[in-house]
């Protein structure tokens, strides 16, 4: 505490030193649009996707999950403002509080977690239900970082660089052994190879464990497809046959993704209008959430998914941008964190949604419903506007 | 200052810098990828995808039933309508949404709609097993009543409502749907025929009009517009067009009164079973060829066609225990064979019929049919009797139980060929007549019977005629008198003529089941050599009762047959007037002169001292008609089918009534009697309702009968004042029609002239 005090000190006199500078703050207004944009444009969706399941299974209140994502959203916005005028550099020192209590909330949800739709993901705490997986992503990007900058060196060295993978290798594990959440456990573990990656020199070990976990699925893949239909393998891996074929496990696994697919397929450039999808009403499940962007597909039409994809793609560069010239290493490393989860979850999003990739629930970011994960994806979004103020400091 | 150092250290370097551009343009690649993906799939699949969708869409479309037209009768009374009722249909899925809705729910409908245990135990399995079901039909057709009752359990303002038990009501909603009700159960069930549960016509009028009579059903349903928006719309059903038929309900009632009363008093007598195998009788207006009364006996209720009791005392098809012990010692099979052709022989047309229903396999005796390859349920055509009845009913001889419904619902009237005997006498005549080939004035000796060629066997009269006349021999009804005819016109020129009456044609009434019959009245090129003498009074070929009616009107009306029919009129559902079917002549079959000749000779037969159908003459009235006694095959002189066909008033005929009884329950069957008294009666009753005066004075004996008769059908009359006013006005109206006969004849007097030469 004594730290975080003199950190703040040392700011208050800079601020005094360079008074005149402090109307110079960097504030980044294209992201800032972006990110209002694109919550903007997810409450519309939430709405249109999810108002006739709402109609249908909360007592004819079509906007139920609208409302319990709009006071999300306004909770995260308050959090993004917060974390934005929050000075990162604190940040450090909180590192492995947050870190501790995101994992402990991960263990909790082995014996006390609430089980929705067949997956036990949530914690309930103060009548307020919370996805502890969410919370561990930032957790995870704001220890490796400070890891990062405390190894120096030594992260060059095998067993450092083990230990800032085993940073989100940990609440990875967890996240999978615990609540089977498949794509937050490949999330939380994107982020740590991505900030290793651009915090250690050299492509070698990238591109050869690149190469080695895209031969361990194709060859996984190859003994599913040739496996004896009756087998236990084929039960637990039907996913990937529905995969390679969703139409003939339609009635399935295949379900949802050929869902998605028509929907997709359905919309042609301009899609059907906003509003007019047919496959919300009953054929995708839960239209809200992981296939919402089928569903944006189809309303909006290619024209549409490529602008929110490009949106995406905006909002990865400013923070690329952010990250590029941020003031020290550490907001570099925590934007790049943010800037690793936002495009890996939004890639796999799409890529599930096109059937590019075995089906794994993974939300798309700021958009899909979700309380817990837009709450503190504008938490990430708002340390990397807090770094993006200090630019040029 | 050495935070400051470790900051400078800790800069972003510019290998992370390159590093971060490197993540950026593979996610830029993923980016590009995914994106490609995107219009791959939109442009390679789009409109496959697009039909997947559009196909999956439940559109929910609901038809919505439409009204089958009425039948009425000439003077509009309903003889078929169709009633508004609902199904009731239950919303699984509503009706668990919570567990409180379920008993108040199941109790109310046990007893609004009278639903027994075991239909509430089924509903019950179906709740626990279909938990998400949105549509399954509890109960069918019921009565605006029984809904009223349930509503009025959820309505607030009905007194049955209560609050705790309305609001725990729920999952339940109906469809309408429309019945058929025939109001006078039995009346003409031939004629109408009845539906089934999805309004398709299955005899008579309901299926000859089916298509008339039948809507089209409207829609409720989605479709998307051109914007691909899903919109919802109503097509609203048309309803069916009403038929006005040319049935007089209350000659219908009145002919089926006496039908069934016949039976009354036949029933048991010989041997157990109905008065006769078939009754039946037509009347019709011989100047038009409108079917006024067209019924048979037995007959079944148009409400319940399916009714067990009404097989009792016909002639079916029961099961044949004999036949079956033989099949099983698998032997003599070539007996049961014959005995089979035997009774083809006796029925052919319904033969035909079994052995299309029989014809299907049925799921019960595939347990058999390793045992034996031809599996059919033995049977033999014999009365149907309770204990016979009780047998029938058993599941595995359903088919056989079938049969004979469809025996009881065919209309003998239309569908059944049988030998017509004497009353084809008139035919002969006017045969001889009109072809020039007698003069009309011929005597021939009636020894009591006549060599025929091709008979081993004189053909014998009904008695020893002596020298007869032709007026004599139909009076007399002397086959003698006919064979000489009929030998005198030669077999092509009474064949060509048996066309022009319509024998072995299809009159083409508007009524489902005329058989054809060509194959049952030999041609010319056919005939041997006795067929032109058995023809002659008629014996030896066959003809329906429609046939033989229409033909008969030809030669009572002046010659113009008409094509009988039974609908007078189309009219909408709104009333508007769609079709009148007027009365069709289709061809001219005898002159006039030739017709009064018939009249005159017909006559005889009911007024002359050796007149066989004197007893067919209702108090008042003079008649002429026809008896008919024919020996049905084989010539056992044991089975006799009599009828009588007889018309009113006697010198200027408009109407004709035809009754045929086919086998009475008698030990002597061949008495025309059995017809004639039926007749008798329903013109007793009839005539004064259709209008007719009495053209004779009555006797005091018979004032006595008349009065009597009257009271016992229900009338209150002074018969004295009426019978004087009646001889008043049948004066004027003989006046008035001989006067029309004199200025028709000229130009058909010409025409016969021509034919006469011609035939030379």
């Amino acid at each position: 505490m004594e730290r975080v005090a003199g950190i703040l000190r040392r700011q208050s006199i800079r601020r005094q030193i360079m008074g005149k500078q402090k109307e110079e703050t960097y504030v980044d207004y294209s992201m800032i649009f972006i990110i209002l944009f694109l919550l903007a444009f997810g409450l519309v969706m939430i709405y249109s996707t999810s108002s006739y399941g709402a109609y249908m299974t909360q007592q004819g209140d079509s906007a139920y999950f609208f409302k319990h994502q709009f006071v999300s959203v306004l909770i995260g916005i308050t959090a993004m403002l917060f974390m934005s005028y929050f000075p990162y550099n604190i940040l450090k020192q909180l590192s492995f509080p947050i870190y501790a209590v995101s994992v402990v909330l991960l263990i909790m949800v082995g014996p006390f977690g609430k089980r929705l739709n067949g997956a036990k993901r949530w914690l309930r705490i103060f009548g307020v239900s919370i996805q502890p997986a969410e919370i561990a992503k930032i957790a995870v990007i704001i220890l490796t970082a400070t890891l990062i900058i405390k190894l120096k060196k030594q992260l060059m060295t095998q067993k450092g660089f083990c230990v800032a993978l085993g940073v989100a290798a940990l609440p990875s594990f967890l996240i999978y052994a615990v609540t089977h959440d498949l794509s937050s456990a490949i999330i939380t573990m994107g982020i740590g190879v991505v900030m290793l990656f651009i915090s250690t020199p050299g492509y070698k070990r990238y591109v050869l464990a690149a190469f080695s976990v895209i031969a361990f699925a194709a060859v996984i893949v190859l003994i599913v497809k040739n496996a004896d239909p009756s087998s236990k393998m084929n039960y637990r891996f039907e996913r990937i046959l529905a995969w390679l074929d969703p139409t003939a496990h339609a009635s399935g696994r295949g379900f949802q993704t050929l869902q998605a697919l028509y929907a997709i397929g359905s919309g042609g450039f301009f899609g059907k209008g906003l509003g007019e999808s047919m496959q919300k009403l009953g054929f995708i499940p839960e239209p809200q959430n992981d296939m919402i962007f089928s569903i944006i597909c189809e309303e909006l039409g290619l024209f549409g998914a490529i602008a929110v994809m490009l949106m995406f793609l905006i909002l990865i560069w400013r923070l690329m941008i952010i990250a590029n010239n941020s003031p020290d290493m550490f907001g570099a490393l925590l934007v790049i964190g943010v800037m690793g989860h936002i495009a890996i979850q939004v890639i796999l999003n799409i890529a599930v949604a096109t059937n590019t990739i075995p089906n794994t629930g993974i939300t798309l970011p700021f958009i899909s419903y979700g309380g817990t994960a837009v709450i503190f994806q504008l938490a990430e979004i708002g340390i990397a506007l807090n770094v993006g103020r200090n630019i040029g400091r | 200052m050495k935070p400051r150092k470790t900051k400078n250290a800790q800069k972003f370097t510019i290998g992370m810098k390159k590093k971060l551009v490197v993540l950026f343009v593979l996610v830029l690649l993923a980016f590009i990828g995914l994106g490609l993906r995107l219009i791959n799939i939109t442009t390679k699949n789009g409109e496959e995808y697009e039909k997947k969708v559009l196909s999956q869409q439940r559109y929910e479309s609901i038809t919505i039933p439409f009204r089958r037209g009425d039948i009425l009768d000439r003077n509009g009374t309903v003889l078929a309508r169709s009633e508004k009722v609902y199904n009731v249909i239950l919303d699984t899925k509503l009706l668990l949404r919570d567990p409180d809705f379920l008993e108040p729910t199941l109790s109310a409908l046990q007893s609004c709609f009278g639903l027994d245990a075991t239909r509430m135990g089924e509903i019950r399995t179906y709740i626990s097993n279909n938990p998400t079901s949105h549509y399954y039909v509890v109960d069918n057709k019921r009565e605006y009543a029984d809904v009223k009752k349930f509503q009025d359990l959820t309505d607030k303002e009905s007194e049955t409502y209560n609050k705790d038990i309305a609001e725990n009501i729920q999952g339940i909603f109906f469809t309408e749907d429309y019945k058929r009700i025939y109001p006078n159960n039995t009346l003409a069930c031939d004629a109408i025929g009845f539906t089934t549960s999805d309004n398709i016509g299955l005899n008579g009028l309901e299926k000859q009009y089916n298509s008339v009579l039948s809507g089209t059903f409207g829609r409720e349903y989605g479709y998307l517009d051109e914007d691909l928006n899903l919109e919802r719309t109503t097509i609203p059903a048309v309803d069916g067009n009403n038929i006005v038929t040319t049935i007089d309900g209350k000659l219908q009632t009145i002919v089926e009164k006496y039908l069934a009363e016949f039976n009354e008093e036949n029933k048991d007598k010989a041997h157990t079973g109905n008065g006769a195998v078939d009754v039946g009788c037509i009347m019709m207006d011989v100047h038009s060829g409108e079917i006024l009364a067209m019924a048979s006996y037995p007959n079944y209720d148009l409400n319940n066609p399916k009714d067990p009791s009404k097989l009792l005392g016909m002639k079916g098809r029961v099961i044949d225990h004999e036949k079956k012990e033989e099949d099983e010692k698998e032997a003599e099979k070539k007996e049961a064979e014959e005995k089979e052709a035997e009774a083809a022989e006796n029925e052919e047309d319904d033969d035909s019929e079994y052995a299309d229903v029989t014809g299907g396999a049925d799921e019960e005796e595939e347990k058999e049919e390793e045992e034996k390859e031809k599996e059919k349920i033995p049977t033999v055509p014999d009365y149907i009797t309770q204990e016979k009845l009780d047998e029938l009913s058993k599941p595995e001889n359903y088919e056989v139980l079938l049969e004979n419904y469809n025996a009881l619902w065919k209309n003998f009237c239309v569908s059944d060929t049988y030998e017509p005997g004497s009353v084809s006498k008139p035919f002969t005549v006017a045969i001889g007549l009109e072809t020039g080939s007698i003069t009309g004035d011929e005597v021939y000796q009636c020894g009591g019977s006549m060599e025929v060629p091709g008979w081993k066997k004189p053909v014998k009269c009904h008695g020893v005629h002596g020298a007869v006349t032709i007026d004599k021999g139909i009076e007399a009804s002397c086959n003698v008198c006919m064979m000489n005819v009929a030998r005198a016109t030669g077999k092509e020129k009474f064949s060509k003529f048996q066309k022009i009456f319509g024998f072995g044609l299809k009159t083409n009434i508007d009524l489902d089941g005329e058989p054809i019959a060509t194959h049952l009245v030999h041609s010319a090129d056919k005939m041997d050599g006795s067929d032109i003498y058995t023809y002659s009074f008629g014996q030896s070929y066959n003809c329906t009762m429609i046939e033989m009616i229409a033909g008969f009107a030809s030669l009572i009306n002046g010659g113009k047959y008409y094509e009988p029919h039974m609908v007078k009129k189309i009219v909408s559902s709104s009333g508007a007037t769609i079709k009148n079917i007027e009365p069709r002549v289709l061809r001219q079959t005898i002159s006039e002169d030739t017709s009064k000749r018939i009249i005159q000779c017909c006559n005889r037969v009911v007024t002359g001292k050796d007149g066989t159908g004197g007893s067919a003459k209702p108090i008042g009235y003079t008649i002429g008609g026809k008896t008919g006694t024919a020996e049905t095959s084989p010539r056992d002189k044991r089975d006799y089918v009599v009828s009588f066909m007889g018309y009113a008033p006697a010198d200027n005929p408009r109407y004709l009534i035809y009754v045929v009884v086919n086998r009475a329950n008698a030990v002597d069957q061949a008495d025309a009697k059995f017809a004639t008294r039926i007749v008798n009666k329903v013109l007793q009753e009839a005539l004064p309702y259709l209008g007719l005066e009495m053209t004779e004075e009555l006797s005091e004996e018979d004032q006595v009968k008349y009065q009597e008769f009257m009271e016992q059908n229900g009338y209150v009359q002074k018969v004295t004042e009426e019978s004087a006013e009646g001889e008043e006005n049948a004066e004027n109206a003989d006046g008035e029609n001989t006067s029309e006969d004199e200025q028709k004849p000229e130009g058909e007097q010409k025409t016969e002239e021509e034919k006469k030469e011609t035939d030379e």
